[in-house]
């Protein structure tokens, strides 16, 4: 049970201290503190007005969530994105479900493309100088049933790993974006309003 | 924020350097898409040509087929004045047809299709007095390429028509298919580890034989003349037994009109789990 006013503030500043910078940590906290210097002249008490704001805690989690999803937006990383999502998971339980796995699945989707893009790019350089060596006759055995095709089917390879490493960056931005705009979503489905820094 | 500065600072060095030499995204895109497709196009191409693709019956619309044909490799065995024949074919691997119709003073022709060396079985032959014996031996897949695009391995025979032949065909993977109606068999042992067998002896007119049929997995199909006087018993272990036309006979089947006083054709079948078709023809 809040005991008063300050505590209110306190919990809110220890829960978002090192998340917001300084300065908006302050321009928020005024903001509340303002919020309930008006509440007590317009003659409410100070657990009305606990009420009406909710607990300091799920107020501070949907600040810092709406914080690190617009961090994420502003400035493209997979830190950001990474501290948005666990930031949006903290607001229910279910976001286990519609933000975790959904999250978890993309990742994975990303990861592997990324990966059979660089084995593809690097077992094609190795591939197209086995065929060359299989063409002089260098190696003790085959791995091309025609060295000749093995060339142009390295560089082929060689190729197709590019692409996908390159679409696999385009792949990434697409779901970035989307991701923002579904985190936000679902921020407000979850709060019912935006907040605002 | 003053921490993002120097990777944007690098991205528009990098997105500089891109379009001061006229690259662009887009454009190294559609250049590696371009390479790619070349690159599959002529490679994929020389394995054609080459006949690095299979051009068996599993594949009847291969583009690749025409190209293979071209490719395949044919090796002759004369009789050298042989009066009967012993003919052993092994292969791990791929499909085996067999037909009589060999050209004359032909024991065999054996068709690989691939004049690729890795797919190149091995060929052995002798001649015994009167007896020509020869051996078709796959080489398994040591020094076989590991990227061959599905099994190469198919081989076509034809087997003369004119002199007995005493014929072993030992396939452990894959179907094979027997069109003996005009061969003159004294032997027949046919060994399938897995796949289907088509044995067709439907115009068979040569002189008596035996004939020892063993299958692990697979079906099979087994056509004899109803003229003859044929004894099949078959063993088997999971699967159906269909013998149209032909009589039970001491638990094996029998062509109408069987005398076992007459010289018999006798065909054992094992068979561990399959159907066994025998028609009559």
């Amino acid at each position: 049970m809040l005991q008063n006013e300050q505590e209110y503030i306190r919990i809110l500043k220890n829960r978002l201290e090192g998340t917001l910078p300084a300065e908006d940590l302050e321009d928020l906290l005024s903001d509340y503190r303002e919020h309930f210097r008006l509440g007590k002249a317009d003659g409410r008490s100070e657990d009305e007005l606990f009420c009406s704001l909710g607990s300091p805690e799920d107020v501070a989690k949907e600040i810092r969530a709406t914080h690190l999803v617009k961090k994420a937006e502003h400035t493209c990383s997979c830190r950001n994105i990474f501290h948005a999502v666990v930031a949006t998971l903290g607001l229910g339980l279910f976001n286990l479900v519609f933000v975790l796995v959904p999250f978890i699945i993309l990742v994975v989707m990303l990861l592997v493309i990324f990966l059979v893009g660089v084995a593809f790019s690097l077992f094609g350089p190795a591939a197209f100088v086995y065929a060359i060596l299989q063409l002089l006759g260098f190696p003790s055995f085959s791995i091309w049933l025609s060295p000749v095709a093995g060339i142009f089917l390295s560089v082929g390879i060689t190729a197709v790993g590019f692409l996908l490493v390159i679409g696999d960056f385009y792949l990434a931005r697409f779901f970035y974006r989307m991701g923002i705009s579904y985190l936000k979503w679902n921020i407000q489905m979850i709060t019912g309003t935006v907040h605002t820094e | 924020m003053s921490a993002d500065m120097p990777n944007d600072g690098k991205k528009y060095c990098i997105k500089g350097f891109l379009s001061g030499s006229g690259t662009t995204p887009t454009r190294i895109i559609l250049w590696l898409v371009a390479i790619a497709v070349v690159s599959f196009a002529i490679g994929f191409g020389i394995l054609a040509v080459s006949g690095g693709f299979s051009p068996g019956t599993a594949h009847p619309n291969s583009p690749f087929t025409h190209t293979a044909w071209i490719a395949s490799n044919t090796t002759d065995f004369p009789l050298d004045g042989a009066t009967s024949g012993n003919i052993s074919v092994t292969m791990g691997a791929g499909e085996i047809t067999l037909n009589g119709g060999a050209r004359d003073n032909i024991l065999m022709e054996a068709t690989v299709f691939s004049k690729s060396p890795e797919w190149q079985p091995d060929f052995s032959s002798a001649l015994d007095n009167t007896t020509k014996t020869v051996r078709m031996t796959d080489k398994g897949h040591t020094g076989k390429a590991w990227f061959a695009v599905d099994s190469p391995n198919s081989w076509e025979i034809r087997l003369t028509d004119n002199v007995p032949v005493s014929l072993d065909v030992n396939i452990g993977a894959g179907d094979c298919q027997l069109n003996l109606g005009s061969v003159n068999l004294h032997n027949l042992n046919v060994h399938s580890g897995a796949g289907d067998t088509g044995i067709d002896l439907g115009r068979y007119r040569g002189g008596r034989f035996d004939a020892t049929i063993t299958k692990g997995i697979g079906d099979l199909t087994l056509k004899v003349p109803g003229s003859g006087n044929t004894r099949i018993t078959v063993h088997q272990g999971v699967g159906d037994i269909t013998g149209s036309g032909f009589t039970q006979n001491n638990g094996a089947y029998v062509t109408p009109g069987f005398n076992p006083a007459l010289p018999v054709n006798e065909i054992a079948v094992k068979q561990g789990v399959g159907s066994v078709l025998l028609e009559m023809v």
